[in-house]
């Protein structure tokens, strides 16, 4: 199993193509204010496919915390595996 | 916009198979909301805008000045050393196709931007109450055999009731997510996609499409006209088979293709990008009062990435299944919806598993000089006016 990561967007090179959404294998939207992939929740598949797909290579991450682990809404109803 | 009202429709998205579904199901007396959380429909533009005449023409749009950029008269296919094959129908079938008044283009180079508010403005017309900045945030089946759809439109929250709810959300399609289905598309089938509107870069009239594993590995690369002497540069490559980005790859084929020369004068004029599915169709494009059409059910030639046409098509199949189900009193259970599915395979969809069992075939080839043939074939075959695949 992956390590849970939160996920972060270059805004300058985002061309708002929407590709990492469309790739994204979460069973819940995932998605931030401005259509990209979620930037401030944490995602517990970390298959990296929205990075993978980015045009313009501005998605990066890290490793969430254990308090960000421990707030996140979708760590409690998600038990997806990822489905790549 | 009402909570007191039982909409037949509610209608997420208005692109092409949004607007359509929209507009054809009013035009025959149901009661339909069309909404879309943009401010600009078909903004940010995430697509090449190429769409045929007849798929306009079938589902009773006609080409309009409004937001035609540039008629097609055929298509130019390249191998990747730069050898090209014409299907130019100008001089295929003179007497029909050209540029004068007398005779009619193959299809369109449509701005987005346009084309995508003209068909909201004719569903609107056709009856259909539209609102912009207006958000879907979920959908329940009621026990009354309706559902409520929970709706934000300028931060104000609402929940309206429908028979159907419709999604045409895209690609990104939340709508499908509410409802379980699986709208995820593989890494290995979306297309990373990156355009240049350029100037200085002539074109003639024709869709040129660029094969070969040099210059857009998994994909393939296009040199559209956009109008006003401007022209499209563009590809979409599988990430997985490839260590350059779209950008990355864009620039490689600017600068070191065929068309080094062609492009040396190129200025970028605007930067678009979108994933493309290169991928089957949804297996299950249905649910509780609830079905998706467009790219929300995936309804995109898996060869050539293009999904207008076959928007539209998939649009006027739900609004005619649609229109059949409410006026004769049906239900809304998934299995009372299944009849769209069903009709959209034997209409389009079976075709379009064909061409995906096709693309599928090629894309395994290892040796990369049998892929690129193939592939190039499969292009040209496409294009031919012979193809039993015309009309997708």
């Amino acid at each position: 199993m992956n390590k849970p990561v939160l996920f972060d967007i270059g805004w300058n090179a985002c061309i708002n193509c929407g590709a990492c959404v469309a790739v994204c294998p979460q069973p819940e939207p995932f998605i931030s204010d401005f259509d990209t992939i979620a930037v401030n929740t944490v995602c517990d598949i970390a298959c990296m496919v929205c990075e993978a797909i980015c045009p313009v290579t501005t998605i990066t991450h890290r490793d969430a915390t254990a308090a960000e682990i421990e707030v996140a809404p979708l760590m409690q109803k998600n038990n997806a595996k990822s489905k790549i | 916009m009402s909570e007191n009202t039982l909409y037949d429709l509610i209608i997420i998205g208005s692109g092409p198979a949004g607007a359509t579904v929209a507009r054809l199901a009013a035009n025959r007396g149901l009661q339909v909301l069309l909404l879309d959380k943009k401010q600009e429909l078909g903004a940010p533009i995430q697509c090449s805008g190429a769409v045929s005449r007849h798929g306009l023409e079938e589902v009773g749009i006609r080409p309009d000045a409004e937001f035609i950029l540039e008629p097609i008269y055929g298509f130019g296919i390249y191998n990747e050393k730069g050898d090209k094959k014409t299907i130019d129908y100008r001089r295929l079938a003179p007497e029909k196709y050209g540029g004068s008044a007398d005779k009619s283009p193959l299809g369109y180079v449509v701005d987005r931007r346009r084309f995508d508010r003209h068909l909201m403005t004719l569903a609107e017309r056709a009856g259909a109450e539209t609102y912009l900045k207006t958000e879907g945030l979920g959908y329940r089946p009621q026990p009354d055999g309706t559902c409520e759809v929970d709706v934000r439109r300028f931060n104000e929250k609402m929940t309206l009731r429908c028979k159907v709810l419709v999604g045409a959300d895209g690609l990104q399609s939340v709508v499908g997510k509410w409802a379980g289905l699986r709208t995820q598309i593989r890494l290995t089938e979306l297309a990373s996609c990156l355009q240049f509107i350029v100037d200085k870069v002539e074109t003639e009239g024709l869709l040129e499409i660029i094969t070969g594993h040099e210059w857009a590995p998994g994909g393939y690369a296009w040199v559209f006209p956009k109008g006003h002497g401007y022209a499209e540069i563009g590809l979409g490559v599988i990430p997985t088979v490839t260590e350059l980005n779209a950008r990355e790859q864009l620039d490689k084929f600017i600068k070191q293709s065929f068309f080094g020369d062609r492009f040396k004068n190129a200025r970028i004029l605007e930067i678009q990008g979108g994933g493309v599915p290169l991928a089957a169709p949804l297996k299950t494009q249905y649910a509780d009062n609830l079905v998706l059409v467009g790219d929300a059910a995936r309804h995109v030639n898996p060869i050539t990435g293009g999904g207008i046409h076959t928007a539209l098509s998939g649009g006027k199949i739900a609004a005619d299944f649609l229109v059949e189900q409410i006026n004769s009193g049906g239900a809304f259970k998934k299995a009372d919806l299944k009849g769209y599915q069903d009709n959209w395979l034997e209409k389009l969809g079976n075709k379009m598993w064909k061409l995906y069992d096709e693309k599928t075939e090629i894309f395994k080839t290892e040796d990369l000089e049998e892929r690129n043939r193939k592939l190039y074939k499969i292009m040209s075959d496409y294009f031919s006016p012979d193809s039993e695949y015309k009309k997708i």
